[in-house]
């Protein structure tokens, strides 16, 4: 099924605007409070409560990475770039802070959903590439694991060819993932020396 | 002694949704002429009218020339979603306010206009709801092809989606269009539990004939069991449907439950009414200077949320019966969402089957 836009959370959701005074941001705040968030604007030392906070909006024209607690582009939620200089120099600085949308000022009330649900949506994306990353590495370092479990099944039975049936059948037995019952098998075996069984 | 405001006037009074526009202007005339004669009052409006013709292209320039030629900073007017998008950065230069009295899809909260009729919490979830409980979760969409038809079924579908409804048929006509032959074949080959009807003006009305045909000809589409729901529809376009517009079921704040001459008395006409007579009460406090100002410390004492300046309404589910809208179920005072992020502002039902608020 396609995924659907989420706009019910949007309600009580927590903006920090990181940006300097300016006749022109309480347009902004306004619109961003019609929307439902609650809104804290700030500038230049991002409060502490901004780590929790559902998304940052933040200048890129005066902006700088000691702004931010994280490490550049590992942003804790969906980020907003405010940018006005559209020099490469900026633009690249927004790119490399993790900006997952833009709007492009001078500040205005329109625009601002549009980049909420775009920042929001495409953090998401991100989020779930990067888990799916994380499992695929586990699962590439379970392989070696069960490589280590078939041949130490097969010193027990002394024969390779049944070995991998034979994990097949104890992880079946332990009700538990072929990875799981590799990791049991191995570790077993650093510990006491034996295999571990099933009977 | 009494002073002067001009009022601009910017509702198009011929093109396809011009039934909808003759109920505005008589209701912001009509509220016109009672300031005028009130002798309570210490204003008088100076309606400065343009007609825009239904041509998207004339709304932008007439509304400048009313902002630039006269003294008037406020206008009511625009039916569609697009003239009132079309005339927002004219009222922005001169920092004017637009009363928009028409329901509309929400996702939209200009300081320079007051919503005052429906959003997309007081029509579309309401009666959307209520269709779901009353005839099955599922649902043929039908809209004109713009933002409204393509909003309204948008958030129709994903609610139906969400509830573990289906959509079985979405289709959109171009603005104006009447071959509807195609639409109606659909909707008897696909057999939903209601349909939604987002088409509006001539489009709309060929629908509403044909389907009543359809009835007629199968009883499985008459109104009892597979009903036709529109958002917009009121009173205004009641005469020229006639009798295909028996069982008709719609949404809005307030619906007349008897007869009334030449489709008065709608909510549009009520709305725009209502909207004048706002001003007026507000203008004859002696307020001057940006209204959104004055909307952001005074606006709930008008019923006008001051952080959307949309309005909170009762929202009326009716249908029509004997060619009078007789009302099916009523909620009172619901606070506007224009972007459906606020689930606790939303109609609520005593027995729920939704399971999830996603919009």
């Amino acid at each position: 099924m396609k995924k659907q836009i989420d706009i019910a959370g949007l309600e009580g959701a927590r903006a920090i605007v990181l940006h300097p005074e300016h006749d022109r941001l309480p347009v902004m705040l306004r619109q961003l409070r019609a929307i439902g968030l609650e809104v804290e604007s700030a500038w230049p030392t991002l409060p502490a409560s901004a780590i929790t906070a559902d998304f940052t909006l933040y200048d890129t024209d005066a902006g700088h990475d000691e702004q931010f607690p994280w490490p550049a582009g590992h942003a804790p939620m969906p980020m907003i770039a405010l940018v006005g200089s559209e020099a490469p120099g900026r633009i690249e600085w927004a790119s490399r802070t993790g900006a997952d949308a833009l709007l492009v000022k001078p500040l205005v009330a329109s625009g601002v959903f549009a980049s909420l649900l775009m920042a929001r949506q495409s953090f998401e994306r991100r989020k779930a590439l990067l888990a799916e990353v994380e499992a695929l590495r586990e699962r590439l370092s379970a392989r070696q694991t069960i490589v280590r479990a078939v041949s130490l099944l097969a010193k027990k039975t002394g024969s390779e060819a049944t070995a991998y049936d034979d994990l097949r059948q104890l992880a079946m037995a332990w009700q538990m993932t072929m990875e799981d019952a590799a990791v049991q098998i191995v570790q077993h075996n650093e510990t006491t020396g034996a295999y571990r069984d099933c009977s | 002694m009494f002073e002067n405001f001009d009022i601009g006037i910017l509702y198009s009074r011929s093109g396809t949704y011009q039934l909808m526009s003759e109920a505005l202007f008589a209701g912001a005339m009509s509220a016109i002429e009672d300031v005028n004669a009130d002798t309570a009052l210490p204003i008088r409006f100076t309606p400065i009218v343009r007609d825009p013709v239904g041509d998207l292209t004339n709304y932008a320039p007439m509304c400048a020339e009313i902002l630039s030629t006269s003294n008037a900073r406020h206008v009511v007017g625009c039916v569609t979603s697009s003239s009132r998008k079309e005339v927002i950065p004219e009222l922005d230069r001169a920092q004017a306010t637009l009363w928009y009295n028409v329901p509309y899809e929400g996702f939209e909260t200009s300081a320079r206009v007051v919503y005052a009729h429906a959003a997309t919490n007081q029509n579309i979830l309401p009666i959307l709801g209520w269709a779901m409980r009353h005839f099955g979760m599922s649902a043929f969409l039908a809209g004109s092809n713009y933002i409204w038809g393509w909003e309204t079924c948008r958030v129709a579908r994903t609610r139906l989606e969400a509830s573990g409804g289906t959509v079985p048929g979405e289709r959109y006509l171009p603005l104006g269009d009447t071959s509807v032959e195609g639409l109606i074949a659909e909707i008897e080959r696909c057999r939903p539990k209601f349909i939604l009807n987002s088409l509006v003006g001539a489009s709309s009305y060929a629908f509403i004939r044909a389907y009543a045909e359809l009835g007629r000809r199968d009883p499985q589409f008459a109104p009892e069991y597979c009903p036709l729901l529109s958002c917009n529809l009121t009173e205004a376009e009641l005469p020229v449907l006639g009798d295909a517009a028996e069982g008709l079921i719609s949404v809005g704040p307030s619906f007349c439950d008897t007869p009334t001459a030449e489709g008065r008395g709608s909510s549009l006409e009520r709305t725009a009414y209502q909207s004048v007579m706002t001003l007026a009460a507000v203008l004859a406090q002696g307020v001057r200077g940006p209204f959104d100002c004055y909307l952001a410390e005074h606006g709930a004492r008008h019923g006008i949320d001051p952080v959307t300046q949309h309005k909170t309404l009762d929202v009326h589910i009716a249908q029509v019966r004997g060619g009078v809208f007789q009302i099916l179920h009523s909620w009172h005072d619901i606070a506007p969402d224009p972007y459906l992020t606020r689930p606790l502002r939303h109609p609520q039902f005593k027995k729920t089957t939704l399971t999830a608020v996603h919009a």
